[in-house]
């Protein structure tokens, strides 16, 4: 997958030159992840920017660009060290173009490496996607496999919205087969989601690491469960949900961030609105508890696995 | 980039181990002084060396070496009393070794089996902060705490050239000056933050910031140890006397990677490190050493010998550290009784006791 | 004692490393943190100091090989005398202590129990992350059956009856205490109930934890009083030769009420017409044989409904309910229309909710797919009720026409016959034509037959050609 976004960024850049990228290392290094690799070499120090090292900086001067008639895409290099930023971000990221009535364009993608059970010390291993989905003036999207993230990245950065990109990073080496040739109109729907395996009994609905672990648990389990990866966090894309759901009549979400407060509410909320009729039991979640990320040896206790997944099932069946 | 620290850099002992006058800072040592400093600093290059070794066999999950910037670290901690309180960034081991914090303890955080691992009260010395800068905020906080209470103690608070950019960092300098917090900033400039040097991160030495602020800044040789103690001293002194804070650039360098994730060869070169290597702290302490008669051969192999010998223990007791309970992930989140954390714990317990076979594997 | 050292992860998260080089031979006697081999990973290239003291008794990966972490790469014989696993603590068993030469990947901790998993769990190698295991992933076994936390004994003399967790949403215990007043019923269950007007709280609950299921209701139904008051069935005579019983269905009964309550309520007229529709049929044979109309199934149904949501369109009160105190005349804004399909329990009316946006296209498409949730016995409870005006095909059956009984609710029914050749006159000439019956049943409290048969008549004239009708809107 890093490789993946490391393709769609040079082509990204390559097909316009106000597409810029900055970052805390992006530039020499390429990347704690090597997804920036070789885009300075190949690209310049005026279009790949090594910044100082200030997160709310990192945005504020993105933000600037984007006034400027820029597209930067600007990273911050880790979850947990979004929250400097996270003044630019819900404050002028997410409001100038309202604020200016169109006339501002914030053109920004936002790439963040997140999620846990890679071992990491403290915040290195956060899904802070609740905190922003909160915020009206932004899209998340968030990919799941190196095919998504290749059309994915390339569609965020023509999008003129900011939109945070959330890089599942224990699932950056995974490999798969990847068409860089597919031009730019031929891609899915950047805000749409897709069903990845049809089933009857229930819906698993899930997004970015937690994707391979649903069809894992779907294919480990003898129901016939359904699987969608969301793609799509802001917006979510309800009909999809809502079509399935109201096929199979039950819904588990599963995230690896707290399930208080976390995303899956809003999921299980806008479900339960329109497919009261329909469920056979209430949408349940499966995420996080309700404590700070776990030390990485617990670490695995704390994120959804395969056997919590299919607990949650045996609770919606059991209804 | 600089390789010299400029005319401003105190120094006291230089790279081949000769001591030399400033004329602001000064200090004298006795011979067990010096002996004890000379051990302090083998003790904490291997102690690092070990938690390396360590991360690559996969006993950590990562490690944040602190190698080439062994002087910097023992000479400050050294020049803090008892009752001062420190605050690190994530790489202050060396500190932490002075201040008596047993270095398995610090190993907890970088195996994955405690989110701190030990009561700041214990040594005067903070837990880690792995976000960058913020303990800079704490720092002077503490120190106005400090001042509310009426005694002389004061805070040594630790940063890098990378964190210099902060936000937070420059706030913090904004309220120790206008509090005259009795905080001493010392930043560890070891040249890079993870891959950008420097000169990503400022347009003048670093110490000259606090002219910015209206507080005096002063550049040392942070490979020196004499210097460093010397000049942290000084610092802490003008803080306990109500005179505020100080900034103190410890100009020295990261020998190792950013940490044990990051590959340096792709972003520095070889050259660079082999000038560093010829001002490495220790070499020049041994030197004077010997050349003084202040320690002998079999001095040397003694400390060697120690060495070795917490090389041993930290490999065996990083073994044996037990993994966290489960359930322990909700104790302390807060003070008080909590419905949502008392529910989560009895499910988790609960979901747990329910397979069929035992251990953790899945 | 044979101690063997599996590839690390290196980076936080890497999941593999190739071997570049070995910087030690079997035989070679290493210390403690000397340097094994050089590996280079997705990061950096990576030098790997020994965890062990002794002599190497074997390198098990080769320069260029890609290394999964997790998996042994060198076996060291420590020199120790081999010893039981006894004092490895929880989850110290790492990097390479195994138990014994050889040993399975997952070594054991004392807390585990058996020292041979059956199945190969996931082999955590290093702080956090670690391997996935080789097969493809397993459920680890509960003691507890799915979703039944416990066994409650019930009250004296009833027997034990699960106690569901059911909304154990991460711990959220929620007790639902059997034998209070609270009536126990999913939306769905509870949607249906009120459609069939069952009164839940006089329903006998046969499902887990005391919930009343979907059949609970459906029984209730049958033997619920109809609100309408309907003249009962007058007992027939007996009859020579014995009578076999034959219970009626659900739907059978529920239909036979319905008819019931709608024929002796409302005065009935029916009206009908004779009609040539030569031209629909040309445009069917036309519509089969374009390929991308191949999915539908487009037939003089089709342009019966069609026809019929036109002229519900162009004239609203033949879209309408009386209200109960039969003074208003609810006029509907949407044709909901009910098609009624033989099915296998018996004579339903499902609707296509919207009908008045349905194309020919969207109208084929809409009427396929009704008739055969219908056929199949699928058809939800909501789409059997809300229909706004009827069409019934007696056609299929090759009849002619009948006089058909409205929907209950409704004003309106149109019956479509069969499409037959008949003599025709055109130009003075008799020819043969295809012809269709259509017939119009209305209520004639409220429809007069003015109006009735201008509505039958718009739908005749649609049928005779369509296709100038559809392009001229």
């Amino acid at each position: 997958m890093a490789k993946a976004l490391n393709t769609g960024l040079a082509l990204a850049m390559g097909q316009d030159e106000k597409v810029l990228v900055m970052g805390e290392d992006v530039g020499r290094l390429g990347g704690v992840f090597r997804v920036t690799d070789g885009l300075q070499a190949t690209f310049g120090e005026d279009r790949v920017i090594d910044t100082p090292l200030a997160e709310s900086g990192i945005i504020g001067t993105a933000v600037g660009l984007a006034m400027r008639g820029y597209a930067p895409v600007a990273e911050i290099q880790f979850d947990g060290f979004i929250f400097p930023a996270f003044d630019q971000i819900t404050t002028q990221v997410a409001r100038l173009h309202l604020r200016s009535a169109g006339a501002l364009t914030m053109r920004i993608v936002i790439r963040v490496p997140n999620g846990g059970g890679i071992g990491a010390v403290e915040h290195h291993s956060e899904s802070p996607e609740a905190y922003f989905a909160h915020t009206p003036g932004l899209r998340i999207v968030t990919p799941s496999n190196p095919a998504d993230a290749f059309a994915m990245i390339r569609q965020a950065i023509a999008h003129p919205d900011p939109i945070l990109f959330l890089e599942p990073k224990r699932r950056y080496w995974d490999k798969a087969e990847v068409d860089v040739d597919a031009p730019l109109a031929a891609l899915p729907e950047l805000f749409r989601a897709r069903v990845l395996r049809r089933g009857h009994d229930a819906t698993l609905l899930c997004w970015g690491p937690m994707v391979r672990t649903c069809l894992d648990a779907a294919e480990a389990d003898a129901r016939d469960l359904e699987v969608i990866d969301a793609r799509s966090l802001a917006p979510l894309d309800l009909p999809t949900i809502v079509e399935s759901v109201t096929r199979t009549g039950r819904l588990i979400v599963v995230h690896e961030a707290p399930v208080v407060g976390g995303l899956g509410a809003e999921v299980a909320a806008s479900v339960t609105s329109e497919c009261f009729y329909q469920l056979e039991a209430p949408v349940l979640r499966v995420g996080g508890f309700h404590a700070p990320y776990p030390p990485a040896r617990i670490e695995d206790v704390y994120l959804p696995d395969l056997d919590r997944i299919l607990e949650a099932v045996d609770r919606a069946m059991a209804y | 980039m600089a390789i010299d620290g400029g005319p401003e850099l105190v120094q006291l002992l230089t790279p081949e181990g000769v001591l030399v006058g400033h004329p602001e800072y000064h200090l004298e040592l006795s011979p067990q002084q010096w002996r004890d400093r000379y051990r302090d600093l083998v003790m904490v290059r291997r102690l690092d060396a070990e938690a390396t070794a360590l991360q690559r066999h996969g006993e950590l999950g990562l490690w944040a070496p602190c190698q080439g910037q062994e002087a910097a670290q023992v000479g400050a901690g050294r020049a803090t009393r008892p009752t001062d309180r420190i605050f690190p960034t994530y790489r202050e081991h060396g500190m932490a070794y002075v201040r008596g914090v047993d270095p398995v303890t610090l190993l907890g955080l970088f195996r994955g089996t405690t989110l701190g691992g030990w009561d700041p009260a214990d040594h005067g010395f903070s837990l880690y902060t792995v976000v960058i800068g913020d303990q800079t905020l704490h720092a002077v906080g503490y120190a106005m705490g400090i001042q509310r209470d009426g005694t002389d103690d004061a805070v040594l608070v630790c940063f890098g050239d990378g964190a210099s950019s902060q936000g937070d960092v420059a706030e913090s300098f904004v309220y120790a000056t206008v509090n005259d917090a009795p905080v001493v900033f010392f930043c560890q400039n070891n040249q890079w933050a993870i891959s950008e040097p420097l000169e990503r991160q400022t347009r003048i030495p670093l110490f000259k910031r606090a002219a910015g602020y209206g507080f005096p800044g002063v550049r040392v040789d942070g490979n020196d140890v004499l210097a460093v103690e010397a000049v942290v001293t000084a610092a802490l002194d003008r803080a306990r006397r109500g005179d505020g804070p100080t900034l103190v650039e410890a100009f020295t360098y990261r020998m190792g990677a950013h940490t044990t994730s990051d590959d340096p060869t792709r972003y520095r070169t070889t050259a660079e490190g082999e000038a560093w290597k010829l001002k490495d702290p220790i070499e020049r302490v041994r030197a004077h050493l010997v050349r003084s008669g202040l320690a002998d051969a079999a001095f040397l192999t003694e400390v060697d010998e120690q060495a070795e010998a917490l090389g041993v223990h930290m490999r065996e007791a990083c073994r044996a550290m037990p993994d966290p309970e489960p359930t322990s992930m909700f104790d302390d989140v807060y003070a008080e009784p909590h419905p949502v954390i008392d529910r989560d714990r009895a499910w988790l317990a609960h979901y747990l006791a329910g397979f069929a076979d035992s251990g953790r594997g899945h | 004692m044979l101690q063997e050292f599996r590839m690390p992860d290196a980076g936080e998260g890497l999941t593999e490393a190739e071997v570049l080089s070995w910087r030690v031979a079997v035989g070679d006697v290493v210390t403690v943190n000397q340097v094994l081999l050089e590996v280079e990973t997705a990061k950096a290239a990576v030098e790997l100091p020994s965890p062990y003291a002794g002599t190497v008794v074997d390198l098990l990966a080769e320069p260029g090989e890609v290394v999964p972490v997790g998996q042994p790469i060198i076996r060291i014989d420590d020199g120790r005398a081999d010893e039981v696993p006894a004092e490895s603590a929880p989850g110290s068993a790492r990097a390479g202590e195994t138990d014994a030469p050889g040993a399975g990947p997952a070594a054991p901790s004392p807390d585990r129990g058996t020292a041979e998993p059956a199945a190969p769990q996931r082999q955590a190698v290093l702080v956090g992350y670690g391997v996935r295991a080789e097969q493809a992933p397993r459920r680890r076994p509960r003691i507890t059956p799915h979703g039944v936390d416990h066994v409650e004994p019930g009250p004296p003399g009833e027997p034990a009856r699960p106690v569901r967790h059911g909304g154990l949403e991460l711990g959220r215990t929620l007790e639902r205490r059997l034998g209070d007043a609270q009536v126990l019923a999913k939306p769905p269950v509870r949607r249906l109930a009120r459609d069939l007007s069952v009164d839940l709280a006089e329903v006998v609950p046969t499902g887990p934890g005391g919930t009343i299921t979907h059949e609970d209701v459906t029984r209730a139904a049958s033997g619920e009083h109809v609100r309408h008051p309907a003249p009962t069935a007058i007992a027939p005579a007996p009859v020579e030769g014995g009578s076999e019983v034959v219970p009626l269905s659900h739907v059978a009964r529920m239909m036979g009420r319905a008819m019931t309550a709608s024929a002796f309520t409302a005065p009935h007229v029916t009206e009908w017409v004779d009609v040539d529709v030569t031209a629909m049929s040309a445009l069917i044979r036309a519509a089969r044989q374009r390929p991308d109309l191949a999915e539908l199934t487009i037939t003089p149904l089709t342009f019966a409904a069609l026809g019929l949501v036109r002229a519900a369109r162009e004239h609203p009160r033949i879209n309408a309910s009386l209200d109960e105190s039969g003074d208003n005349l609810l006029v509907h804004r949407s044709v909901h229309l009910g098609v009624a399909v033989d099915s296998p329990r018996g004579l339903v009316v499902p609707r296509i909710a919207e009908a008045q946006v349905l194309d020919l296209r969207g109208m084929a498409d809409a009427l396929g797919r009704l008739v055969e949730t219908a056929r199949s016995g699928r058809s939800r409870p909501e789409d059997l009720r809300g229909s706004t005006i009827t069409l019934t095909n007696v056609g299929v059956f090759g009849v002619d026409g009948g006089t058909p009984i409205l929907n209950s609710g409704e004003v309106a029914i149109l019956a479509l016959g069969r499409v037959v050749a008949r003599p025709w006159v055109v130009d003075g000439l008799v020819v043969a034509r295809d012809v269709v019956t259509l017939a119009l049943s209305f209520d004639h409290r409220v429809v007069d037959g003015a109006l009735g048969s201008r509505v039958l008549r718009d739908v005749a004239d649609f049928l005779a050609d369509p296709a100038t009708a559809l392009a001229l809107g």
